[in-house]
């Protein structure tokens, strides 16, 4: 019986060693878009980053070279300006340049005179050499090229043109102007971001360096609400408060569940993991816990004396999600470095970050399992950020805001000797403005 | 082997065509062993394509020592034994009819006109639970002990059905190769 035994298990065995059966087309059809393709997120986002800087830089060259250069073939007009910050001079000096294409500069501080009657300015101009007198009817500051009508604008500009300025027109756009930049303020904002986040290490030890090197950044988010107060014309404070959310996945770690039948401890964590960041302690006794590539799981069920899988565990996933909230009170300086149709700013400043989440989980098929916390991380870090902003102005009191912005932790995120990790990420927060 | 390292490295890398080339260089043998544990053809295909996926996500754990085929068939053979703990409350081994001692004594060492595939259809055939136990004892080599913690059973229960298992092969391979010599005898 024995040897009729081996003799079919050896029929079976070397009849079946070699055999190669098609699979059916549709295999591979399935399989190709769950595989995970490789992500770079921060390629991504630095192609990203890349690409707003350069958009705001060519944004801002075209507003500074609209300002500095004429179309040669145009007449132009050069609206004198006196040093002090209200014209009130009467009659105004309008000066026609002559035939010569000379560039003209306009102050950056804008006061514009505007005829009494409808008057069609240009055509007076280009027959007349000389200085046009024209009546002053009041002074307006020009705070923002979308507050003022095209015609304004363009005369502004130094463009020809018919000026219509009757009575509506002057109520409409003239009268309220200086009032509204002094009232408004104060501006409430709605930020959000996904955010990529990573690590540097300053320990020059190798394990540091190993334990970084399998961890990879997830893409978090941050989003809150912010205030700032406008200090001048181009000077704001800003605060508020956010929410982020941060982590990482630590690799090569597989997780199982189902061990609880097999724990014969009580109270004591079962494994610790040592990671970047801190050391994860778990809290679930039904999770078992295998490093297949390394010493980094701490345990007494080591792989020599406890099998998970002839233990028969579920198979959960072959990586630990570290997940960090944080309540983040910035207190950020805006310089508004040009204001035409798109403002740009520069934000920088410090932020405050309350740790009040701190979680380690195992996903598989789109179910979390807690694992337990890392523990030793900074219940409190400093941040500094530097950052881009974009304002478009959808109304006058409403804004979109774009703002790629850099952040890097000066405080290390652990408070363990030798790990030295500060965190940096970067995120292009986009909300809402609301002016008043 | 230094090609199979550099498909090894496009697959960590997302390549996609690095990935569809492993697929196609190693589907066809794999989906063979997948055929061995499972009962039906959907069944082997869900096998192949859970077991393909594990093996790209597992990938980055492989560390070149030993033989690839061999990773990535143990890979293919949890997997298939995963879908049979899942099933397992469904089969019932006792039902199966009783197989008589003296059926041993049809035991033979001559086998002609067996090809792989007919073998392939007659281990298709066993009962899901003997299925796996012959398939895990006498094609993959583990041992009772290992076989009893791999699919929840004792140690006598995995000796008694690979024995069971072995009586069904051989009666099965007997009437396959008598029918045959008929043929051939005319």
């Amino acid at each position: 019986m024995d040897n009729s035994g081996a003799n079919i298990d050896l029929l079976f065995r070397n009849g079946l060693k070699d055999l190669e059966v098609l699979p059916p087309q549709g295999v591979w059809t399935n399989i190709k878009p769950v595989i995970r393709r490789k992500t770079r997120p921060f390629v991504l986002l630095r192609s990203a980053a890349m690409i707003a800087v350069v958009v705001s830089l060519a944004v801002l060259a075209y507003q500074y070279s609209r300002q500095l250069v004429v179309p040669s073939d145009n007449q132009v007009i050069a609206i004198s300006e006196p040093e002090s910050p209200v014209l009130n001079v009467n009659p105004l000096t309008a000066v026609i340049a002559s035939s010569e294409n000379r560039p003209i500069n306009i102050p950056v501080r804008h006061e514009v005179i505007v005829a009494e009657e409808s008057t069609p300015v240009m055509a007076d101009v280009q027959k007349e050499e000389a200085n046009i007198y024209l009546p002053v009817v009041s002074n307006i500051s020009i705070d923002s090229d979308a507050s003022l009508p095209e015609p304004v604008l363009a005369l502004y500009r130094g463009r020809v043109l018919e000026f219509p300025a009757s009575e509506d027109l002057k109520s409409e756009y003239l009268t309220d102007d200086n009032e509204s930049v002094r009232t408004q303020r104060w501006s409430l904002s709605a930020l959000a971001t996904p955010t990529y986040y990573k690590g540097i290490s300053f320990a020059a030890d190798e394990v540091t360096r190993q334990l970084m090197a399998s961890e990879q950044a997830r893409v978090s988010y941050s989003g809150g609400v912010s205030f700032s107060y406008q200090l001048g014309r181009k000077l704001s404070i800003q605060s508020g408060i956010y929410y982020s959310s941060i982590g990482h996945e630590v690799g090569g770690i597989s997780a199982y569940g189902g061990f609880r039948q097999f724990d014969y401890t009580k109270g004591d964590p079962n494994f610790r993991v040592l990671t970047s960041s801190g050391t994860i302690y778990t809290n679930n006794s039904d999770i078992y816990l295998l490093d297949r590539s390394g010493e980094r799981v701490l345990t007494r069920y080591t792989a020599d004396v406890f099998d998970p899988v002839k233990s028969d565990l579920q198979y959960l996933n072959g990586s630990l999600q570290q997940n960090f909230s944080y309540i983040e009170m910035p207190f950020f300086l805006r310089y508004k470095v040009f204001n035409r149709g798109i403002d740009l700013n520069l934000i920088g400043g410090l932020s405050y970050n309350l740790l009040i989440n701190n979680s380690v989980y195992a996903s598989s098929e789109g179910s979390r399992f807690m694992v337990g916390r890392t523990e030793g991380l900074n219940p409190f870090t400093i941040s500094s950020s530097l950052g881009m902003g974009m304002e478009y102005s959808i109304s006058d009191k409403v804004s979109l805001n774009l703002e790629p912005t850099f952040r890097y932790y000066l405080n290390p995120f652990t408070q363990i000797p030798g790990l030295k990790t500060h965190p940096y990420s970067f995120g292009v927060f986009s909300g809402l403005s609301y002016k008043f | 082997m230094s090609d199979l390292k550099d498909i090894i490295k496009g697959c960590l890398a997302g390549n996609r065509r690095d990935q569809e080339l492993l697929y196609r260089r190693h589907a066809s043998r794999l989906y063979a062993v997948c055929l061995q544990y499972s009962g039906n053809d959907e069944e082997a295909r869900d096998i192949l394509q859970e077991g393909f996926i594990k093996i790209y996500e597992n990938l980055v754990h492989y560390k070149h020592e030993g033989s690839f085929e061999g990773w990535m068939r143990r890979i293919i053979v949890n997997t298939a034994l995963e879908k049979f703990r899942n099933r397992n409350t469904l089969y019932r081994v006792d039902d199966i009819e009783m197989i008589t001692e003296s059926e041993a004594e049809l035991f033979s060492d001559d086998y002609p006109g067996l090809e792989a595939t007919d073998l392939l259809n007659i281990i298709r055939e066993l009962p899901p639970k003997y299925r796996v136990i012959f398939n895990l004892f006498a094609i993959e080599g583990y041992s009772h002990r290992e076989i009893s913690k791999m699919i929840n059973i004792s140690e006598g229960t995995s000796k008694s059905n690979l024995s069971r298992a072995r009586v069904i092969l051989q009666r099965k391979v007997n009437l396959f190769t008598g029918l045959n010599k008929q043929i051939v005898n005319g």
